[in-house]
């Protein structure tokens, strides 16, 4: 007779993992936010323009984005535990080496190049592919929970890099800055592990048994699983994905640089209101990234759920253009919030499900510059139609109006035909499609 | 082309917006009066307790994991299979 002298089940090593990824990401992308912060003492001492310091910060975001599909090429092909782990020394590295900035070359090269390129290897697409290997029935949750890291990094390491400022000066600041990110090599280096086989272990934490009955129908590729990230191209999932994460780009980064001049020019509120009302979205943000996640996991549909999130956040744009008043604000960042970073995690878990797994920090990368292209592109046009209009409502009605082929689009994606996760079930399942 | 710029650091510093950075600060300052020590202190333990507690956590899994391997009928440890 077996006896154990407990009974709870221990915690699945996948979430160590996760808790990793969360603290990496949380890292990276606030070290990378807080590079706003030091604009103005570096440029009162070495009497730097706006616009020179715009060429390191322009640079980051090409280098970043660009650099993605090629970071996911190598994660793929390595299997991602050492590009995260140099990635993170090199990220690291750079940010406190931005202590010895002597000259705005320094800085470009520093900032624009070495880390931003760096921070493409613990990206949030290469992470996602990490947690789509270790979770497949709580996949969208795993990613929906390191996604939300990320905002939660910029708001707890902006404010603290500013105090840290004030409290010391911009070069040991840099040098926290560099150390806090090192913080997360220990953890990395023990818990980044390639995929659950390489533990022995099953993905979700489920025993053999369990994983060969209950989860054999996940084990079945989609017909559209690659071998190579090219062929994604010749399937349609890929161009609805990347077509509405393009209109998700658009959506916010317009947003993002162009709502606290919009509330306070278009709606006549004061720059603290209108900078509370964009922290309250941004909080929002949070819960929604974990909210679409978790619900994809439980009642599945993931398509649907994306489609909703854009359909969401057109009904948010079509109030904040309707409602002329400060509450009409607040309502929209009520509605928007929950819907801002949500389509990350549902974009990445339906990629995994469709895609398979052996191309999908590529693809993964291709998809999120999309994203990227997206939100330049609508930054560019919301600045030259306000010049043009001297408002802010034909370009944010340009872009909000695409919302609605976007969740057309995301809706049109045949997930059951596709998705690994319905490759088991009986073909009348597929007529919801 | 000066909004363009504006863009590439307000974007650069995403949740950085300088408006929005002010407002954050003011309530700080309000919650942990004027010194940046004390914010400092605060937040950069917060930072630090999420590798902390993700590790003893780990390592408390590890400690009841060890104390619950399945004993057989003569009170032997059974070989774990993953």
């Amino acid at each position: 007779m077996q006896t154990t002298k407990t009974t709870k089940k221990p915690i699945f090593y996948g979430w160590y993992v996760c808790a990793a990824a969360v603290f990496i990401g949380f890292v990276a992308v606030g070290a990378r936010n807080s590079f706003g912060v030091f604009v103005l003492p570096m440029s009162d001492e070495f009497g730097w323009s706006r616009f020179q310091v715009s060429i390191a910060a322009g640079l980051g975001i090409v280098v970043n984005g660009f650099s993605q599909p090629f970071m996911g090429q190598i994660f793929d092909r390595t299997g991602g535990r050492k590009l995260i782990l140099i990635s993170l020394v090199v990220l690291g590295g750079a940010t406190a080496l931005m202590a010895l900035t002597f000259h705005i070359l320094f800085l470009v090269f520093m900032f624009g190049v070495v880390a931003s390129l760096a921070q493409s290897g613990p990206s949030l697409t290469n992470n996602a592919a990490l947690m789509a290997r270790w979770f497949q029935r709580r996949r969208a949750t795993a990613i929906s929970i390191v996604a939300a890291a990320l905002s939660l990094g910029g708001m707890v390491m902006v404010p603290f890099t500013m105090y840290l400022l004030q409290a010391t000066n911009w070069r040991t600041a840099w040098v926290a800055l560099g150390a806090i990110v090192l913080l997360a090599l220990p953890l990395a280096y023990f818990f980044f592990h390639e995929s659950p086989a390489k533990k022995g272990l099953y993905p979700d934490g489920d025993s053999e048994a369990a994983y060969n009955s209950k989860g054999a129908r996940r084990q079945i590729p989609g017909p559209l699983a690659v071998e190579k990230w090219k062929e994604c191209f010749r399937s349609a999932p890929f161009w609805q994905m990347s077509g509405s994460y393009f209109v998700c780009g658009a959506t916010t980064f317009v947003l993002t640089f162009h709502f606290i001049a919009f509330a306070q020019e278009d709606r006549g509120v004061s720059g603290s209101t209108a900078a509370l009302i964009f922290g309250y979205m941004m909080g929002l943000n949070i819960l929604g990234a974990l909210g679409s996640g978790i619900l994809a996991d439980k009642i599945g549909g993931t398509k649907n759920w994306l489609a909703l999130v854009y359909l969401i956040r057109g009904l948010a744009y079509i109030l904040l253009l309707t409602i002329d008043s400060v509450a009409g604000l607040w309502i929209f960042a009520s509605v928007a919030g929950f819907s801002w970073i949500a389509t990350l995690p549902l974009t990445s878990s339906l990629t995994a499900d469709v895609y398979g797994l052996k191309a999908l920090g590529t693809i993964s990368g291709i998809t999120f510059m999309f994203h990227q292209i997206g939100g330049f592109g609508s930054v560019l046009l919301a600045g030259l139609l306000f010049d043009i209009t001297g408002s802010y409502t034909v370009p944010f009605a340009i872009v909000g109006a695409l919302l609605f082929p976007a969740a057309l689009s995301a809706f049109s994606i045949k997930e059951r035909k596709y998705s690994s996760r319905y490759q088991a079930l009986a073909p009348t399942a597929a007529a919801g499609d | 082309m000066a909004w363009l710029f504006s863009f590439l650091l307000a974007h650069q510093g995403d949740a950085a917006d300088p408006e929005l950075l002010h407002w954050i600060k003011e309530r700080l300052d309000q919650i942990f009066g004027s010194g940046p020590w004390v914010v400092v202190a605060v937040m950069g333990l917060i930072i630090l307790s999420i590798p902390v507690f993700v590790v003893v956590v780990y390592f408390m899994q590890a400690n009841r994991r060890s104390a619950a391997v399945p004993l057989d009928q003569d009170g032997q440890e059974q070989e774990r299979v993953p």
